[in-house]
Formats: C-alpha cells, sequence, structure tokens
C-alpha cells in the first residue's frame, strides 16, 4: 500500500467517524419529535410520553429511554422548588400539550383516551394547567 | 496374617459407624435448613385494590400553575427530551 493509499483511507475512515457522530447528535436530539411524527407515540397529560396502540419493541424502549431522563428532570425540578414529582411533570405537561404536538401527533388527557391534533387546531389543555 | 484381618474388621466397623452417624447429623442439618428457609420466606400477596391509573393524583393546580416558568426553562434547556 503506498504512502497516499494509506492516507486515503484513514481521511474517510475519519469522514465517516465525524459523519456518524453528527447522525447520532441529530438522532438523539430529536429523539421526542421524532417519536410524536412517527405516530406512534404521544404525549401524556402526566409529562410523560406514551406508546400509542401496539407499537413495536423498539419504539416502546425509546419511549422508556425518554421517561427516565423526563423523570430526572422532573426530579431535580421538584427538589429545588419543593414540590412532587407528579407536580414538576404535570406542570411541564401544560407547556408540552401548549407547543410541543404537532399536526396530526397525537396526545392523552386524563381520559386516558389518545387523540390526534386535527391540523393546527389548539390541543386542548389539561384541567390541572388552570 | 491374623492380626491383619483383624484390624481390617476394625477399620470396616469404625467406618460403617462413621457413615451411620454422619448420615443422621447430615439429616438433620438438611432438616434445619429446611425449617429455616421456611421461617424465612416472604409472604408475597398481590394488593386487595386493583391498580388504578390517575393522571390527577398529588397535584396541586396553584403549584402547577406556578411552576410554568420553570417548565419552560426546563424543556428548553432540555430540547432532546421534549
Amino acid at each position: 500500500m503506498t504512502r497516499e493509499m494509506k492516507l486515503m483511507v484513514a481521511a474517510a475512515l475519519g469522514l465517516a467517524m465525524v459523519a456518524g457522530g453528527a447522525a447520532y447528535a441529530y438522532a438523539y436530539q430529536d429523539a421526542a419529535a421524532q417519536l410524536r411524527a412517527s405516530g406512534q407515540a404521544g404525549e401524556q397529560a402526566d409529562g410523560y410520553m406514551g406508546v400509542v396502540g401496539s407499537a413495536p419493541a423498539n419504539i416502546r424502549s425509546q419511549v422508556e429511554q425518554i421517561n427516565i431522563q423526563r423523570r430526572a428532570a422532573y426530579t431535580q425540578l421538584a427538589q429545588q422548588r419543593g414540590v412532587t414529582i407528579e407536580e414538576a411533570a404535570a406542570a411541564t405537561a401544560c407547556q408540552i400539550f401548549a407547543g410541543r404536538i404537532g399536526a396530526g401527533q397525537y396526545y392523552r388527557l386524563p381520559d386516558g383516551v389518545w387523540r390526534q391534533r386535527n391540523g393546527n387546531e389548539p390541543v386542548p389543555r389539561p384541567s390541572h394547567c388552570g | 496374617m491374623i492380626h491383619h484381618s483383624l484390624k481390617r474388621k476394625v477399620r470396616d466397623a469404625t467406618h460403617r459407624l462413621m457413615a451411620r452417624s454422619w448420615g443422621r447429623t447430615g439429616k438433620g442439618i438438611v432438616a434445619l435448613a429446611g425449617v429455616g428457609l421456611a421461617g424465612g420466606c416472604v409472604q408475597v400477596t398481590a394488593p386487595e385494590r386493583p391498580i388504578e391509573i390517575n393522571l390527577n393524583i398529588n397535584i396541586r393546580q396553584e403549584v402547577v400553575v406556578r411552576l410554568q416558568q420553570d417548565a419552560q426553562e426546563l424543556i428548553r434547556n432540555n430540547e432532546g427530551i421534549f
């Protein structure tokens, strides 16, 4: 193998790693948004994501991963403000329902029924939002 | 020769005695262990009431309203999971 070929291989490998890393970061950053867009997961009034219908195992595990991280964030906020984790989560749900659910995406109020946002019609806010 | 066979008889008898007494002790240990295990068992019974999913449990509305600013920041600082 000539010196040039070695350099080319190294460059290609480097490029692939950078591209892969960027793709991973992109996918990770938008995990919740992508799940909502897939129509297989939606937002719940309790501040967590839920699986819509009988989603495949990979969707279920992604939802679970997000919920674990959300719970950690809610726990931290709850401790800072001296409130319960449920309250921190429910408060965040108000913001999620107000601005994160896109057209045609799913949400679930305390009645337990999954509903789809109809176009750009406003999403009803959970009653606890005041 | 006689001496030799006598020695063997004594040795065999000793072995039988040891085997018998060990057998008894062994059974005793097993029995004791059984009692210990039964005594240490944790009885798990199903809860009397069914598990209900109630999204409104433990939520004070005024707290939720007060937390809106914090919730907004929480989402902004954790884009990937919201």
